[in-house]
């Protein structure tokens, strides 16, 4: 039997008094690529950050597995250190920590930030301050790569950054990743990413559910660009 | 003497453990220096008890180092420190102060004059580290003559119970400094009083306080330009207040005496950001690890 590494059942997560996730039913392999695509409010940041455990969340019912233990409860640097990982949409700025300094404290590989074309002087800038939007994605990515990670979330890696670098980008998640077998679950809103790491299976979430799972993501996205959301809803295809 | 790379003084509880100078490098007890000169005892009313004596006659390549340390339990060490660097000399000082253990209920008082001749530039760090329940009573001034550069870093990442610190910085005409205080509170009471008096024309100045208040600490701090002439002159005072049972006091004061001098300040007192805690944790850094990381940062000086 193939072990999973990641299992959500029937999550229902609460916000400030809101319910956010409406029972959320997700699990992800070892050595996979999926995506999860939903318009703006859907409950997809709240995703992740309710899988690293952000204790902003209640999580009403439900419980979510890794490799098949129980961390439901469990501490977000313990999640952390069990090897999940998180590229964050906006991370938050940090004065007088240099992103070099953070680079000391988690890594667990150095990974090469030439490769990123991330300068020496780039690691001595004070993290997220005044960086652009592709450059949080840049850092993010790096620090990422140095965690050793065994799965990864990128809320919306492609967002801010051009066509060019995203394609590099791309490249650097499929050779240092994808390609060791790390398993990756890609959030996006605009999909822009997906045509370069092709995921097996692509997920659409609506308020707080995930309505449909389809292998074929160039499906999922002509049907969005088309119709928007609104056919999603009336899908044939929709979740178990 | 012509090899030797270093001039220093090292006192523990009230014995000078080591005392070197160096060619153009005067380095003597302050007691002894004031028998010694006669401009030495014009600076201070009384004979200093114990403390150091360094004069800076020539250009020297290495830092000058003091050293007061407190080994003792119940030591009372009152201190009369006094640098005098002269003209044009560019020279940098580490000078530290610190007890040896946590618990040694130890009294340090300090008094020092700091004269920089005209077109003269110090660097002068001053670190501090201390027991839990020690007191720590540093009082210096700094005189800075014409042309003259003064930065001042003062480093307490290990603070006493208690701390006054009181500064006060003369500057002359053309004379430019850069004063940081940066104070990791924990548990402590902290007292800071700093006086910049911008007296000549022309001289500048700006202060930087970073006040980070843990553990049930309680912070004031008085920070003070004074213009007397046409100047410029900068006040940045910073708290961070880590836990609900601190509290911090800031109170930038500015005087001006004359109607052309230019003085600003800016004062914030804030609070960790969730965010960033959050951030930091799923990265893999515990609660403490995080906020040691945002402090760190916090209190480091551009």
């Amino acid at each position: 039997m193939i072990k999973m590494l990641l299992t959500l059942k029937n999550l229902y997560v609460a916000g400030n008094g809101k319910k956010i996730l409406n029972g959320i039913d997700f699990q992800i392999r070892h050595n996979e690529v999926q995506a999860l695509l939903g318009p703006n409010g859907s409950g997809k940041s709240t995703l992740a950050q309710v899988i690293l455990g952000n204790p902003k969340y209640e999580i009403i019912k439900g419980g979510i597995f890794f490799e098949e233990r129980e961390i439901t409860k469990l501490s977000m640097e313990k999640r952390a250190k069990l090897g999940i990982a998180l590229s964050w949409q906006s991370p938050p700025a940090i004065k007088g920590v240099k992103l070099s300094q953070l680079l000391e404290k988690i890594s667990k590989i150095k990974f090469e930030s030439k490769k990123l074309d991330l300068t020496p002087r780039f690691l001595e800038r004070e993290l997220n301050l005044e960086f652009s939007g592709g450059e949080k994605k840049l850092s993010e990515l790096l620090q990422i790569l140095s965690l050793k990670p065994k799965l990864v979330i990128f809320d919306e890696i492609d967002s801010g950054l051009d066509i060019k670098k995203l394609e590099k980008v791309a490249k650097i998640i499929k050779k240092e990743l994808v390609a060791k077998g790390i398993s990756i679950l890609l959030i996006t809103h605009s999909g822009t990413i997906l045509r370069f790491l092709k995921p097996k299976i692509t997920n659409v979430i609506l308020n707080g559910k995930i309505i449909c799972k389809e292998k074929d993501y160039k499906k999922v996205l002509r049907t969005i660009r088309k119709y928007d959301y609104e056919k999603c809803k009336k899908c044939k295809l929709l979740a178990d | 003497m012509k090899n030797v790379k270093s001039a220093n003084y090292w006192q523990i509880d009230h014995k000078i453990k080591n005392i070197l100078g160096i060619e153009g490098v005067v380095v003597l007890p302050s007691a002894e220096a004031w028998q010694k000169f006669k401009w030495v005892k014009s600076l201070f009313k009384e004979k200093p008890k114990e403390g150091y004596f360094l004069w800076v006659k020539k250009q020297i390549s290495f830092p000058l180092t003091t050293c007061i340390t407190i080994a003792s339990p119940k030591i009372s060490q009152n201190l009369t420190n006094l640098l005098v660097i002269e003209k044009g000399l560019r020279i940098k000082a580490n000078i530290t102060c610190n007890a040896a253990e946590n618990n040694l209920y130890g009294s340090h008082k300090a008094k020092g004059k700091m004269i920089l001749k005209e077109g003269a530039s110090l660097e002068y760090s001053h670190f501090h580290q201390w027991g839990e329940k020690d007191f720590v009573s540093p009082d210096y001034e700094f005189i800075l003559e014409k042309d003259s550069k003064l930065v001042y870093t003062y480093k307490n990442l290990l603070p006493p119970e208690n701390l006054i610190l009181k500064t006060t910085i003369y500057s002359g005409k053309n004379s430019s400094s850069n004063i940081n205080f940066l104070v990791n509170a924990i548990n402590s009471k902290i007292r800071i009083q700093d006086t910049l008096i911008l007296e000549g024309g022309n001289s500048q100045g700006i202060v930087k306080l970073r006040l980070v208040a843990r553990k049930k600490s309680d912070i004031e701090a008085i920070s003070e330009i004074v213009a007397k002439n046409i100047v410029k002159g900068h006040l940045d005072c910073q708290g961070l207040l880590v836990d609900k049972d601190s509290k911090i006091s800031l109170a930038p004061k500015l005087l001006c005496q004359n109607k052309n001098a230019q003085l600003t300040h800016e004062a914030s007192i804030g609070r960790i950001a969730e965010e960033q805690l959050i951030y930091l944790r799923m990265r893999g850094l515990t609660q403490d690890e995080a906020i040691k990381l945002i402090v760190t940062g916090f209190l480091e000086i551009k």
